[in-house]
Formats: structure tokens, C-alpha cells, sequence
């Protein structure tokens, strides 16, 4: 498996950044090729009077797809490699209906409209000015924000999963839905404006074709599933020293968190916060922290490659023992952001969540009302 | 006589060619295509030209830091602009104006575009991506809340689609 520049940590560097300079650069020739230099042609896929988007977008979805099962099997890339976006079901829901809005009103989209700005049209540049006016306005109004941001955060999951099917299953059912789609647009077209824009029949039923093949072939690749990503070895010349830093992070106490302080924080909903449990499935399904992952250990380092030195990643269990060891662990792998819950869930239960009433020490008032807001926001179903 | 515009590629093929760029990205760069995460780090930028003391202490800007330009997504948005403009002057599709139907008044047209801009500025930092990094890169990867911000960003355009209608009309 070779390294990207995301997984070397290059990314934001010079190199990085010539090598997405140069990727800018096709990306912006192929949308212009595609016509969405216009915003006029791009509006078109809501009037069922050009297609374009739809038949560009899920081409371009169907190939990356498929390329990228393909290299991941063939041992070309290795997934964990790559960046992947967790996912936050309440944002990501609301941000398309409000993206979607938008999207319909102006006729542009991001990408688009840049294209649209090289190719001289105002309103892309009018465009251009408002999404740098609705990125301060969502910075401005972050505190109100937040619960929404961080509504239904789920770390990184897959369709597939999230419906119960297999990958290659889904990947097919996927192209096909994709073939049935570039169909439709096709008598869409026709029926609007008599002809058929771009190609004719022969040419969707090889296009068509050749997806349906190439889709299938990922059932004769070999199963990469069961063998898990290997863990990168830490590097030997740097072992003394990164040892000597780890026992000082132990005695300095700055690898674990405490109960309190991480329960504000969930509650909160600080965006950039991974709650990592990695207890058995089972005791996760019977209770675990509203928000947290479920990550078996020896997983664990390859679920979190995606995290690495960005944002706080808290591992807990029952005890300490695990977690502890973990953070070591990924601590040698040259993660710089993983965390252990102090006491693990035990210490959660009894600090944060145990009733004021049953407590054989008085508590101040203070910390009664935080007591109950924590187990408010903890202890409520769904 | 003034040359005419060429005529578009095929779309299904330039998909394709789009889907290999999409995955040239993940192989050298390891990660997807964006758009938006450039042009809200552009936003944070200027803001903090205004007003440096406050965007820093900014909850979102802040975290960007002192140099928020110094990313890669900053360097793609470059580069879609500069392809853009050598694809439009070559194949002779470069116009000066706005794009709305001839019947429609220009302001009116710039205003839905204004207004579509700041919904699109704000939906993308709340899904934290666009079409390029939520819905077509995360969906290549098959994510779940990439798939979702695609149904219901298509959907959402469906069901308004009627109101915005006229814009386009000759």
C-alpha cells in the first residue's frame, strides 16, 4: 500500500498543495467541458430541459466508486489512506434542503460557480460574493448553530452498512440505479424537446452496458475485508524519544480527561470532539454515551487514522486498563490527540450521573444542577 | 464573423473523465474534490483583514488559525478558476454578462443569485461540504450523510423548483 499525501500528513504543505493545484486545474477543465460554466444550463436539470448535471454528476459517482473498490482490492489504496467525512445525519439533512434551495434559486453550485466566474458570467461572481457572505454569517452565529452542527453525529459510517447489505451489493445496485437514471433523463429530454440532446440510443445502451459489466466484475476481485489494515510500525530512530514523551504525557497527567469536564463537553456539542467506546457491542447497545462510537481495540487505529491529530479523540471503557492501553498504543502511531476517560464509565456513573439524593457526601448547589442536566441529556432515550 | 462556441462533450464520458479525476485526487492527494472548504477559508480570510482580534477568537474561523489560506482546498479552488478560464477562452464559451432568461429583469436575476449564494455559503459550512466534497466525493466513498445531503439537496431543488421558474424564460 503507498501513502497519500493526506496519510504522509503532507496535505498542507508545499507539495500538497502543487499537487491540488494541479487536480484544481483538471477539475475546473472538466466542469467547464461539461457546460457548467452556465448557470442557465445547470438550471435546466430542475425543467427536465437539459440533464446534464445529473448525467455528469452520477457518471462521475459510478466511476470514482467502482475505481475505488477496484484499487482498494488490487492493493493500490488502502481506504483508511484516504479522508472520509464522518457523518452527522441532522446536518447533513438540513444543510442539503437549505444547500438545495440555494442550488434551485441561483443555478449555481461552489465548483460551478467558479467556472462560471473564468467564463465571465456576473452572476456566478454575485454568486461567488454571497457564499463568502453566508460562510461569515454561519462563523457569527456558531454558538446558536451548534446543536444543529453536531445533530445526529454518527463518525464514519457507510450506506451499505446503514442499510444492511454487503458492499459489492450495494455498488451494484448502485449502478444500476445510476443506468435506470441516465435513461430517464434521456426520455425526459426527448419528451421536452423532441430530441435526444447529446447521443442516441446506441450509445446509451453500450455506455449502459459497459457500467453494468465493469460493476459486476467487482465480484471476481479478491475479498480485502478480512484482512484488516496492518498498523503503521512507529519509526525505530525515533523510539527512545517518543517513549521519553509518552512517560511524560503519563506523569504530567495529560492523557486522560475527567468525567465532568468531558460530559460539558459532549453536551455541548463541540464539533470537533470523537467519543471512542471500546467496550463489547453488547454492552455498548445496553448503554453507552450519547454521541460515542462503538470501535472494537483492535480496530481501533485504523477507525482512527481519519481523526489523526484533528480535533479530540476520548477512548472509554468500564475501567481504565483498556483505554489506557490504547492511548499508548496510539500515541506510538504518532496520534498527539487521544484521550482516556478518567475511572471509564464506573467514574462516569458515579460523578456525573448518579442522583444527588443517593449521594453520601452533600453537594453544593452547583454541581446539583449540573448533576441533572447531565443526566438529562445521558440518561433520555433517543 | 466571430467564432462559435464549440459544441459540449458528451456527458456521460465527461462523467467518466470527472469520476478519474475524482480518483486521482484520492490516490495522490488522499482526499476527495471540494470547492466550498476553499471559499469559506477565503471568507475567513477577509474577515480576519476587517477584523483580526475577533475572527480569531471566533467558535469556527478561530480554530483555521492565524493563516487560514494555508490549505489545501484554498490551492484546488485556484485551480478550478485557472483551468476554467484556459477551457472557456479555448473552446470560445467565455461571455461577459449575466445568465437568465431574455424576458427576465438583470437585478432581479443577480438578487436570486445573491440569495442562492449566501443560502449555499451557509448550508455547505453546515454540512461541511458542497456538491464537489459532500455529494460527489462522499458519495463515491459511499458515506452515509454524504448520500443523504444528496437526496435531499436534489429533492429540496424538485419541490422549488416551479417558484424559480420564470428566471429562465425567454
Amino acid at each position: 500500500m503507498t501513502d497519500t499525501l493526506f496519510s504522509a500528513d503532507l496535505l498542507n504543505t508545499p507539495i500538497g498543495f502543487t499537487a491540488s493545484l494541479i487536480i484544481g486545474i483538471l477539475f475546473g477543465v472538466v466542469l467547464e467541458r461539461a457546460g457548467f460554466g452556465s448557470s442557465r444550463r445547470i438550471a435546466g436539470v430542475f425543467y427536465f430541459t437539459d440533464m446534464a448535471v445529473v448525467k455528469v454528476m452520477f457518471s462521475a459517482l459510478i466511476t470514482a466508486m467502482l475505481g475505488l473498490i477496484y484499487l482498494n482490492a488490487t492493493g493500490l489504496l488502502a481506504l483508511d489512506a484516504v479522508y472520509q467525512m464522518p457523518t452527522v445525519w441532522g446536518a447533513q439533512l438540513v444543510g442539503g434542503v437549505i444547500f438545495g434551495a440555494g442550488f434551485v434559486m441561483s443555478g449555481w453550485c461552489p465548483g460551478t460557480s467558479a467556472v462560471g466566474m473564468a467564463s465571465g458570467k456576473t452572476d456566478a461572481l454575485v454568486f461567488f460574493g454571497g457564499v463568502m457572505l453566508g460562510s461569515i454569517f454561519f462563523n457569527e452565529a456558531f454558538d446558536a448553530i451548534k446543536p444543529l452542527y453536531g445533530w445526529g453525529k454518527q463518525g464514519i459510517t457507510f450506506a451499505y452498512d446503514t442499510v444492511g447489505i454487503s458492499k459489492n451489493v450495494f455498488a451494484i445496485l448502485f449502478s444500476l440505479m445510476a443506468v435506470a437514471v441516465f435513461w430517464i433523463s434521456e426520455y425526459l429530454e426527448r419528451r421536452k424537446s423532441g430530441t435526444s440532446k447529446n447521443q442516441g440510443a446506441r450509445f446509451q445502451k453500450v455506455f449502459g452496458a459497459v457500467v453494468v459489466i465493469v460493476a459486476l466484475g467487482i465480484f471476481i476481485l479478491p475479498d480485502t475485508t478480512a484482512v484488516s489494515p496492518k498498523p503503521r510500525p512507529p519509526q525505530v530512530s525515533a523510539d527512545q524519544q517518543s517513549e521519553t514523551r509518552l512517560m511524560a504525557q503519563v506523569d504530567q497527567a495529560a492523557d486522560h480527561i475527567e468525567p465532568e469536564e468531558l460530559a460539558d463537553r459532549m453536551m455541548s456539542g463541540e464539533p470537533d470532539l470523537l467519543v471512542v467506546d471500546v467496550r463489547s457491542p453488547r454492552e455498548y447497545a445496553s448503554f453507552h454515551l450519547k454521541g460515542a462510537v462503538n470501535v472494537p481495540l483492535e480496530e481501533l487505529a485504523a477507525y482512527l487514522a481519519a481523526y489523526k491529530n484533528s480535533g479530540l479523540i476520548v477512548l472509554y471503557s468500564n475501567g481504565m486498563t483498556h483505554p489506557a492501553q490504547a492511548r499508548d498504543s496510539l500515541a506510538r502511531l504518532g496520534f498527539n490527540n487521544v484521550y482516556f476517560l478518567t475511572d471509564g464509565m464506573t467514574g462516569f456513573s458515579q460523578r456525573c450521573l448518579k442522583p444527588v439524593s443517593l449521594r453520601r457526601a452533600p453537594v453544593s448547589r452547583e454541581t446539583a444542577e449540573k448533576v441533572k442536566g447531565w443526566r438529562e441529556y445521558f440518561l433520555r432515550q433517543g | 464573423m466571430e467564432r462559435q462556441p464549440e459544441k459540449l462533450a458528451n456527458p456521460y464520458l465527461t462523467g467518466v473523465l470527472l469520476g478519474l479525476v475524482l480518483l486521482s485526487s484520492f490516490t495522490l492527494l488522499g482526499a476527495g474534490l471540494g470547492a466550498s472548504g476553499g471559499m469559506a477559508r477565503l471568507s475567513a480570510w477577509m474577515e480576519g483583514l476587517i477584523a483580526p482580534g475577533h475572527t480569531l477568537a471566533s467558535p469556527y474561523f478561530g480554530r483555521w488559525g492565524q493563516e487560514p489560506l494555508s490549505y489545501y482546498l484554498v490551492f484546488m479552488l485556484a485551480g478550478i478558476f485557472l483551468g476554467a478560464c484556459v477551457s472557456a477562452l479555448a473552446s470560445n464559451r467565455f461571455k461577459l454578462g449575466a445568465e437568465k432568461g431574455a424576458s427576465f429583469p438583470t437585478n432581479l436575476r443577480l438578487l436570486y443569485s445573491l440569495i442562492g449564494g449566501v443560502l449555499i455559503g451557509f448550508a455547505s459550512r453546515l454540512a461541511a461540504g458542497c456538491t464537489s466534497g459532500q455529494a460527489l466525493t462522499g458519495g463515491a466513498l459511499l458515506l452515509s450523510g454524504s448520500l443523504v445531503f444528496l437526496l435531499s439537496l436534489f429533492a429540496t431543488g424538485y419541490a422549488l423548483a416551479r417558484l424559480f421558474r420564470r428566471q429562465w424564460n425567454d
